[in-house]
């Protein structure tokens, strides 16, 4: 008879922080990546050896809410709450709509996602060039990292083991003049791993370029973005001249170091990441939305 | 103990919380027409509704369900929803070897429910999350635009 397991699965935050706090625990909150993880022969429950904490009970982390210009998405609603919510940004929903298939889409959440930090997690990409922040918390209270300090390399995060990631905020979301795009190169329509995810996003004031961002997922080990290489273009208009767009792809084709797998060849990725790039700044308008 | 409601009816098991929902319908309550394909999300032959939502139940650890509403395709067979999908699929050639039949009708019903008049690429994308390795999909898009039309009026009412 194997080990007995155990599990939580607690009304309130409060007591699920402090049982985070008593014990290092497995979080479960859709499990789509959590029961694949631990897999096991049919009949046979998956052996999670931690503790294992429910979570997607929790409404008080699935609440959709603005505070300001600041979007707060609970990490707790799944894909299909998100794309029936009307706060929710169309890009976002876009990058939703690529994410496997509808039952994955009913029970998959936002802050799994995060939380697994696969370098093909197609939320990535768009969270990372909306500047996301994470609101951790535990029984000392909140803390809150940008997406890009939090994630730090494959399925590597930046959480205490007595933390959950209770939200999700979009602060720069309801900038006027902004567009934002997400695309995705994969194999097939639904339940296709990203081979590269490319999400880009521009302010601007006329034709003059006010802020600038990019990012790559699913060609390193977390998603590639460069401030620096950003910083370049603003300022410059729209459309951009043909050297300043040469300029950003041959400093993004010395920082993106795909690998192979099987899903995929290195240079395979890396041109197409950098023709989505190359597409993006060559347009000549940005419909805001 | 984990108490839920299966096709109607309350019912406790003591399965362990890692428990999947797809093992514990079909060992305990041996509600076989729930199949088991890749047993990772990817086929859909495991598809259930949890609160009427489609989902992939070899996926679900039954720890977190407690208090939800299960339904399997046994618990649809007698709706007069589940008897237009039968004939439609039987007219439309949409079975063969019948494996993926179950989770087909399950995606077929949550998709008409939601959208009673969908498009030939609203089908498609209902249904992309269920393989299907005898009819090349043709014959179930037929059977699924074949009961849209045979139940006009019916799909929403649930
Ligand atoms: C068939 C299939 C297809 C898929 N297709 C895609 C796809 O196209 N694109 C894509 O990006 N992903 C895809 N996925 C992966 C997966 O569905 C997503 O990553 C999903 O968002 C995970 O969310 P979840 O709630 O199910 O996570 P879970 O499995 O519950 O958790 C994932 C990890 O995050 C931790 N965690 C979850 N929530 C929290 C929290 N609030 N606080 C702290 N830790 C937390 C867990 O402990 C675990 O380590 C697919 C998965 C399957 C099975
Ligand atoms: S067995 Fe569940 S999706 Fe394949
Ligand atoms: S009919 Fe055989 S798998 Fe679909």
């Amino acid at each position: 008879m194997a080990e007995k397991i155990i599990a939580y699965r607690f009304d309130q935050v409060d007591q699920t922080l402090s049982q985070l706090n008593k014990e290092d625990c497995t979080i479960i909150a859709g499990g789509t990546d959590v029961m694949v993880l631990y897999k096991s022969r049919r009949g046979v429950p998956p052996k999670i050896t931690k503790p294992i904490v429910f979570i997607d009970h929790l409404n008080e982390l699935k609440q959709v809410y603005k505070k300001g210009k600041d979007l707060h998405i609970g990490a707790c609603c799944t894909y299909s709450d998100l794309l029936n919510d009307p706060l929710i940004p169309t890009p976002l929903k876009n990058a939703i709509k690529t994410i496997a298939a509808p039952a994955i889409r009913n029970r998959g959440t936002l802050g799994g996602n995060i939380c697994n930090a696969s370098p093909a997690g197609d939320t990535l990409p768009l969270l990372y060039v909306y500047n996301a922040k994470l609101v951790l918390r535990s029984v000392s209270g909140v803390r809150i990292v940008a997406i890009s300090d939090f994630i730090q390399g494959v399925r590597r995060v930046d959480r205490k083991s007595n933390e959950i990631l209770a939200e999700i905020i979009l602060p720069s979301e309801l900038e006027e003049g902004a567009y934002a795009v997400f695309e995705k190169v994969g194999n097939r329509n639904a339940d296709a791993i990203a081979k590269v995810g490319f999400a880009g996003y521009i302010r601007t004031n006329g034709e003059v370029i006010k802020d600038i961002r990019f990012a790559f997922g699913a060609v390193g080990p977390t998603m590639v973005r460069s401030v620096d290489i950003e910083k370049k273009l603003i300022g410059k208009t729209i459309p951009l001249a043909g050297a300043d767009i040469a300029q950003v792809l041959s400093a993004f084709d010395k920082i993106i170091k795909p690998i192979d797998d099987q899903r995929s060849t290195a240079r395979y990725r890396k041109t197409v990441a950098l023709n989505l790039l190359r597409y993006f700044l060559s347009r000549k308008q940005y419909q805001h939305n | 103990m984990i108490t839920f409601t299966l096709n109607g009816r309350k019912v406790e098991t003591d399965a362990p919380p890692s428990a999947r929902l797809l093992d514990v319908i079909r060992d305990e309550y041996l509600l076989i027409g729930t199949k088991e394909g890749c047993g990772e999300g990817e086929c859909g032959a495991c598809s259930i509704f949890v609160n009427n939502l489609l989902q992939n139940s070899c996926l679900i650890p039954i720890g977190s369900i407690e208090g939800a509403e299960i339904v399997t395709i046994e618990g649809i067979m007698e709706s007069d929803q589940f008897k237009i999908l039968d004939e439609s699929y039987s007219e439309a050639g949409g079975v063969q070897c019948g494996y993926c039949i179950p989770g087909m009708v399950m995606a077929s019903a949550a998709l008409l429910a939601q959208n009673p008049h969908p498009s030939e690429a609203e089908i498609r994308e209902g249904i992309s999350g269920n393989l299907c390795r005898c009819t090349g999909y043709n014959m179930i898009v037929d059977a699924i635009n074949l009961a849209a039309k045979k139940g006009d009026g019916l799909w929403q009412k649930k």
